[in-house]
């Protein structure tokens, strides 16, 4: 959109956001173009949005993988790289193989999840974002772009559904 | 059964208000939930002082003096010898990878059970979880005696073209930790993002800046919210089979051997249980310490420590089934050297300790926590869960250093008595696991606030029929 402005409306209760939401996108804002900044998680059928493909648990799995595959190296590979035989001992005896594989395939999975929250959230950004400190207050904050020329009628339209602001947020250094 | 589903009146008679009983149906702004926990965290009187002063004081004399002291001189310092190879430090070891179950018990297994009552503890338990892992790894590096060796047992190619053997219950013992610390870390931090967003909108100076990397730039969007449940999740049930691992290898360490008393296959689940129950008794002990002292009275309620309590009570009755069981086994069999143990124990200088973990771990608890007002009460509390770790203490020390002094044939038998060393660096290790804590208290959000609040907006009292009950809303 050109020429557009960011604005926020902050309401202290959950209960007119969908209706809200429901206004911006009467208004011909998409929901691209809202985001929604809370204090405690809403899932998306709470809020009326859209339901978002989680990849998540697709990296969880890739970095099980990756431990699966680590520990077969240590498991087999370093025995048959530098063979030491003990007495009657198998070089890659599959009880303990199992106990390895167990714990480093879930290494991985737990290493990968919380990489994958980093790297799915952009994890970290200190940089200038839009944002307002009563967030962690219990506020709910509506950050939507619209026409510039939209501004006051979409103020309008927020606050008489129960927004206690609608202001052009400032961009906060996280 | 009638069920009226218009909103119930909220008039009660005061002496039955289950909001006085509930947190989550006992909801405040949530710019006040912040306050009591930021004034917790700035809370930093003579006491707070005097402990962190204390609490230095003995790391320093435990673990820079008496463990300074036996890199200096050697193991020859400490008490063990043979036949008595494992002695304080392994039981230590035991004891505190046993304490470090609580965190993922209370915070993941109730957390994929839904148990409502977990969510002002969640945070507190992790702490626990993390820093009795800080403490247990440091006493495999304490036993090693050469301490700088340490790295032999790390996988690497070297010059020596040799890997360690993967064969050995030590080394799975090793990954098993390294996975449990890694895990229980970021289960710690995950959902402790949110939570230090928070102090970093409510902070200045070097707090601020402190919570703003913390926070990694946290703004509470959908998206965050969603990926981050989406982990805490997959962590939940994840770190859950690490944990029941981590204890097990341990248990394993004796299992494999073929030691009278140790080769046993019920260690495992008998190790498990025993440290989910001194883990929890833990966890007790501590809520009620930070309750007292970091006025958290609004959070943590006679209702979560009667939650516990019946949890401790259940976890007493699973150890002692396994302990019967391992112990019957062991009588009826009749082999010479297993009698003799028995005998050790029940009438043998360790006898004294032996009656007096049976008080411990389960007349007192069977006897004092089926009582309501004793789960509810702090003192009656507190006492009965710091005997339970007394208890269970004493379980590791008979196991590891008991039975090592009764072997196959006489000659092989021996005593053991910890030496000063030992016992400075067992105190030593205490004071961290309390340093850590004190000092995490005061920069870390005990209470899991957007947790507790989550709970509060789903919980409500509902009429049926003729009473007003809590009832939970299902958002997920």
């Amino acid at each position: 959109m050109n020429d557009t402005t960011v604005l926020m409306a902050l309401v202290d209760d959950l209960a007119p956001v969908p209706d809200m939401l429901d206004t911006l996108r009467e208004n011909g804002i998409g929901d691209g173009d809202i985001a929604i900044l809370s204090g405690v998680p809403y899932p998306e059928r709470v809020l009326g949005r859209p339901m978002n493909w989680e990849r998540l648990p697709l990296i969880s799995a890739s970095g099980a993988l990756v431990g699966f595959l680590t520990s077969m190296f240590l498991n087999a590979g370093t025995p048959m790289l530098y063979s030491i035989y003990v007495g009657g001992q198998p070089l890659i005896p599959l009880p303990p193989t199992a106990v390895l594989t167990f714990e480093l395939t879930m290494m991985g999975l737990l290493v990968s999840t919380f990489l994958g929250v980093l790297w799915e959230s952009t994890f970290p950004t200190f940089g200038p974002k839009y944002y307002d400190p009563r967030i962690t207050d219990g506020e709910i904050g509506i950050v939507f772009r619209c026409p510039a020329h939209q501004t006051g009628e979409m103020g309008t339209a927020l606050m008489a559904q129960g927004a206690q602001e609608v202001t052009e947020p400032e961009e906060h250094v996280l | 059964m009638s069920v009226e589903t218009k909103a119930a009146p909220l008039v009660w008679p005061e002496e039955e208000d289950p909001r006085e009983e509930h947190l989550l149906l006992d909801p405040r702004p949530r710019a006040e939930l912040n306050q009591i926990v930021l004034d917790a965290m700035h809370r930093t009187g003579f006491g707070f002082w005097a402990a962190v002063t204390v609490l230095s004081l003995l790391v320093l004399i435990g673990l820079g003096g008496a463990w300074g002291y036996q890199i200096y001189k050697g193991m020859g310092v400490a008490g063990i010898r043979r036949p008595v190879y494992w002695g304080v430090y392994i039981t230590n070891f035991v004891f505190w990878i046993g304490i470090s179950h609580s965190g993922t018990f209370v915070s993941a297994i109730l957390r994929v059970f839904k148990a409502e009552f977990r969510r002002p503890i969640t945070r507190g338990s992790e702490m626990m979880t993390a820093f009795a892992l800080v403490v247990a790894g440091m006493y495999p590096l304490i036993h090693l005696g050469r301490t700088w060796r340490f790295y032999w047992m790390v996988p690497y190619p070297n010059q020596r073209q040799l890997w360690p053997n993967f064969h050995s219950p030590l080394m799975w013992d090793m990954l098993a930790i390294f996975t449990y610390v890694i895990g229980s870390t970021l289960y710690l931090y995950l959902p402790l993002i949110p939570d230090v967003a928070m102090a970093r909108d409510h902070s200045t100076g070097w707090r601020h800046k402190l919570y703003r990397i913390l926070a990694l730039g946290w703004r509470g969007t959908e998206a965050e919210w969603h990926h981050l449940k989406t982990a805490i999740t997959i962590f939940a049930f994840a770190i859950i089979p690490v944990m029941f691992s981590v204890h097990t290898i341990v248990s394993w360490d004796f299992g494999m051997t073929m030691k009278v008393g140790w080769h046993s296959s019920i260690f495992g689940p008998y190790f498990v249980t025993g440290a989910i129950f001194s883990g929890v008794s833990a966890v007790a002990t501590v809520l009620l310490i930070v309750r007292k002292t970091m006025k958290l009275e609004y959070f943590l309620r006679p209702e979560h420590f009667d939650a516990i309590g019946k949890l401790i009570l259940i976890f007493s009755f699973a150890w002692t089934y396994f302990f019967f069981s391992d112990y019957l086994t062991e009588w009826y069999g009749g082999e010479a050297v297993g009698k003799e143990l028995i005998t050790f124990q029940a009438h043998g200088p360790v006898a004294p300790l032996w009656y007096l973990m049976l008080i411990m771990n389960i007349a007192i608890p069977w006897l004092t926590l089926w009582n309501r007002r004793v789960r509810r009460s702090t003192w009656w509390l507190f006492l009965v869960t710091i005997g339970v770790n007394i208890g269970m203490y004493i379980e590791r020390y008979i196991i590891v250093t008991g039975f090592l002094q009764r072997n196959r044939l006489p000659f092989d038998w021996g005593v053991y008595n910890p030496s000063l060393v030992e016992v400075l660096i067992s105190i030593g290790s205490l004071s961290l696991f309390m340093l850590l804590y004190v000092v995490a208290s005061r920069f870390i959000p005990l209470v899991p606030v957007w947790e507790v609040q989550e709970g509060q907006i789903t919980h409500s009292l509902r009429r049926i029929g003729r009473a007003l009950v809590p009832s939970v809303a299902e958002l997920e």
